[in-house]
């Protein structure tokens, strides 16, 4: 009776094992280069440098676009992105875009993202945007 | 930092005595270990000093921010002239060096209680603990924020905007009162192992693991709440790396306190609780790592700047995790225990099953943080966002809440399934008719259906559990129950404001009202900043019959030119009504006209005459003396059909470049003011308000139901939680009178 219990506990720990891995796996977003995540239909992050006088908010459709560019390669990517325009967007040093490629409008929709301020606030907390 | 060459001579002193009581203090306790019971006094006076040392550093600090002397590096580079007095203390914690040091002040101030409490354990439990406090000594050594610079800066560098908040200032050191806590039970398990004394640990280091359960869920609380009402994206939870280094002490802190209470009440998980005591100092430590080394740097909005700790960080770690797994590894094995004889259906059995679940929560949590460190060496290294957490932790939470719901009507003896069943009826009744009633409103996934009925069963079950314990006199070992009926509470919550909350984008023009879900919104006015009252939006609300304003704030900062956005919220007892700020347009379109020029916005036409030179006298002559120079602009503004000569001015300080240009109100509506003037050119640049392009401005609305009851499960957690720390200690007191304790 106890060694049965025992091992359908264990059974049960492994498959909540497997499905972690799973979820582990699927909401994995890697980080790309920007031409990788032209190629890629699924959910990754891009970083770069904000395209100075590249950022308009869009009133009609609440929508915030920009240009990111990769300090690398001098890449350059459209960002939109739906929702709060973050504290320090503007003298941001680096930002981070999580989201996905848009291959019709050829943007990058980005559902959150992270922005790097420069080092004078080091690890202080800054904005944070989700949808 | 090559410009900072040396230290304040006064704190770096110290620092290093504090280093040197503490060795001795060690030494002291480690010959008391040895056999000279004469050692005790030594190693107790050393550790006065010691204490007397880092309260001494403290004070340094808080002084040179209080003074704001901005030689030193730190006070350069989280304070300022303009910063308001009881920021200073927040400045104090706003860095790494001034976090660690006031994670340092706690943890000594605690050791001083833990000297006097442990009993005869206190030499191999206050050696432990002074190794934990050794690691922040050194830190704090090594990255002194004491650190001087070479100049002398008249004004600092401030402190980031989004901290200055009250809640900011009271979060963080809450929080390493938490993490200070957590090496409190640690010491305890390795002394106990150290010595082989396997018996009294689990009683005295029960408040203590209890307290730390505390005090980091009020800190994680604090932090919540300071996220929703002041970040803007309407949550107060993001899953976020440092949001994480909290809540995976909190959860194993959990786990730990009722393998302890297990461990008191049935003698079982006696070595269970070694793990997991190590478990919630590990991760604490782990946690700091993940967050200060900067190997986040590129995953989290929160991260530390790697400062060059992180070598040391990874050696004290291993320092730590070496020392816990030398002795779990040799001494466990000596614990005596005693066989499973729970049945199935007692408690015993689903308290072991739940403290499973809860660290099976936590370790899913923490490999889900380490993401960026796992996949480092694969092609390209990622992490795992909210949904993640969200999607693993949805099952667990249906087996908590199914737990919580059994466990008060379990005994440690067992029962039927029958009487279980009886004692269940009324919950279940309770907890059915919130089920169907949540369906009729808007509830419709079976799952979180089910999910609420557990929930609601758990509340009900253990609030009658409550009230019964309460009516029979004994409140106070009921603190288990109320802390579940909290739990409970903040189950549904979650489920009610965070599953079913409605959210739109909306562009309201102002003075037209725009109807958004069951609300009617218009865009007031801007309200310009006076005094400490910051820039900020009025927007009236009827819902339901019921007129409301909120003052959402969009401000720029005069030190860093951030736009910073801060949301308003209406609360009601069933939801909130949380107005957030996206973009603001004033609407003031500018004409730049030469002289004799016309120019029109909408039905307003303007033409420009000439300047006037003679306005406050000539500008000539004020421009030769060096006074002010005062120009009018001469204007024929026709609106309705009816012109209008107006002069609005534009006043020039040479001596400190200041430009005053007063709007001038016109006849027909709306107002004209000076924007600039161009003298080569001599065109005019003027700006219309109000004329005809009206002010837009673009919300983000969402209705949050029931979210109060996140917070106010959460008090209810920290009210059992605190019923329960209360009723051991008073336990650990009358053992300790009767001689019964090591």
């Amino acid at each position: 009776m106890n060694r049965r219990l025992y091992l359908i506990g264990a059974l049960l720990l492994l498959a909540f094992a497997g499905f972690s891995l799973a979820s582990f796996r699927d909401t994995l977003t890697p980080y790309v280069t920007y031409q990788e995540a032209r190629a890629a239909n699924r959910v990754v992050q891009v970083a770069g440098a904000l395209q100075k006088g590249s950022s308009a908010y869009q009133m009609a459709n609440g929508s915030l676009l920009f240009t990111l560019r990769d300090p690398k390669t001098s890449d350059l990517v459209r960002v939109r992105y739906h929702g709060l325009r973050p504290a320090n967007f503007e003298d941001a040093i680096s930002i981070v875009a999580i989201g996905r490629f848009d291959p019709r409008a050829q943007e990058f929709a980005a559902n959150k993202l992270l922005v790097k301020c420069p080092s004078k606030y080091q690890g202080t907390e800054v904005e944070k945007t989700y949808s | 930092m090559d410009y900072v060459t040396h230290l304040y001579l006064p704190g770096a002193l110290a620092l290093w005595c504090a280093l040197a009581f503490a060795l001795s203090c060690l030494w002291g306790y480690s010959m008391v270990l040895r056999g000279d019971a004469t050692a005790l006094v030594f190693a107790r006076r050393a550790y006065g000093f010691y204490a007397l040392a880092v309260g001494l550093a403290a004070v340094l600090l808080i002084l040179l921010l209080v003074l704001r002397d901005f030689r030193i590096d730190y006070v350069f580079h989280y304070s300022g002239l303009d910063l308001p007095m009881h920021y200073q203390f927040a400045s104090f914690w706003a860095g790494q060096q001034g976090s660690f040091m006031i994670w340092l002040v706690w943890g000594s101030l605690l050791g001083l209680l833990l000297q006097r409490t442990a009993g005869k354990s206190e030499p191999a439990v206050m050696g432990i603990y002074i190794l934990t406090l050794l690691g922040l000594i050194f830190i704090l050594v090594r990255q002194s924020p004491f650190a001087m610079r070479l100049d002398a800066p008249l004004d600092g560098q401030g402190l980031n905007p989004l901290l200055q908040d009250d809640w900011m200032v009271i979060h963080p050191p809450i929080m390493f009162v938490g993490f200070a806590l957590s090496a409190i039970p640690f010491s305890f398990a390795m002394a106990s192992l150290w010595t082989r004394r396997f018996d009294g640990w689990a009683a005295r280091a029960f408040p203590w693991a209890l307290g730390g359960f505390l005090v980091l869920g009020t800190a994680i609380l604090m932090g919540g709440y300071w996220a929703y009402k002041t970040l803007g994206w309407g949550g107060y939870w993001g899953w976020d790396p440092v949001e994480n280094a909290s809540f995976i002490p909190f959860l194993f802190g959990t786990v730990l306190i009722h393998g302890l209470h297990l461990e008191r009440t049935r003698g079982r998980y006696r070595r269970a609780n070694y793990v997991l005591a190590t478990l919630m100092f590990m991760s604490v430590l782990y946690g700091t790592f993940l967050t200060r080394s900067g190997v986040l740097a590129d995953f989290s909005v929160h991260s530390f700047v790697d400062l060059g700790l992180s070598g040391w960080l990874v050696g004290i770690l291993g320092t730590f995790f070496l020392l816990a797994s030398y002795l779990l590894a040799t001494r466990l094995r000596q614990v005596p225990t005693r066989p499973n004889e729970d049945p199935l259906l007692s408690r015993g059995t689903f308290m072991v099953l739940a403290t499973i679940t809860l660290l099976v929560s936590a370790l899913v949590i923490l490999a889900g943080t380490s993401a960026p460190l796992l996949t480092r060496f694969m092609a390209s290294p990622g992490q795992v966002g909210p949904s993640f957490y969200n999607r693993v932790n949805l099952p667990i939470a249906l087996l908590v809440a199914l737990l919580l719901a059994l466990v008060p009507y379990l005994t440690w003896r067992g029962e039927t399934v029958r009487t279980v069943a009886r004692k269940l009826l009324w919950p279940g009744i309770f907890a059915l008719a919130v089920t169907v009633g949540a369906a009729v409103w808007r509830i419709d996934q079976p799952l979180h259906l089910v999910f609420l009925f557990l929930a609601a069963m758990a509340l009900a079950s253990n609030l009658m559990k409550t009230w019964e314990k309460g009516r029979a006199g004994g409140l106070a070992a009921a603190g288990g129950y109320l802390a579940h009926v909290g739990v409970g509470v903040i189950l549904i919550g979650i489920l009610a404001s965070s599953g079913y909350d409605r959210s739109a984008k909306v562009t309201l023009v102002q003075g037209v009202p725009q109807q958004v879900g069951d609300a009617s919104l218009t865009f007031i006015r801007f309200i310009p900043r006076h005094g400490r009252q910051k820039e900020c939006m009025e927007v009236e609300v009827v819902r339901h019959g019921e007129r409301f304003r909120v003052y959402p704030k969009m401000f720029i900062n005069s030190r860093t030119r951030q736009l910073m956005v801060n949301p308003d919220i209406r609360s009601f007892a069933l939801m909130d009504f949380y107005v957030s700020p996206l973009e603001y347009d004033p609407g003031q379109p500018r004409l730049e006209l030469a002289q004799g020029e016309s120019g029109a916005i909408g039905q307003t036409r303007v033409r420009f005459v000439r300047f006037d030179l003679q306005a406050e006298g000539n500008a000539l002559v004020q421009m030769a003396a060096g006074q002010t120079v005062t120009v009018g602009a001469v204007l024929e503004v026709t609106q309705n059909g009816q012109t209008a000569g107006v002069r609005p001015l534009y006043r020039l300080n040479p001596a400190d470049g200041r430009v005053d240009t007063p709007p001038l109100r016109l006849p027909g509506g709306g107002a004209v003011r000076v924007a600039g003037i161009n003298a080569s050119s001599g065109k005019v640049l003027l700006d219309l308000g109000g004329v005809a392009n009206p002010a837009h401005l673009a919300l983000d609305v969402t209705s949050k139901p029931l979210i109060s009851m996140v917070w106010g499960g959460l008090y209810v957690v920290l009210a059992g939680g605190i019923l329960a720390t209360l009723n051991r200690l008073r336990q650990v007191r009358k053992l300790d009178s009767l001689g019964r304790l090591e």
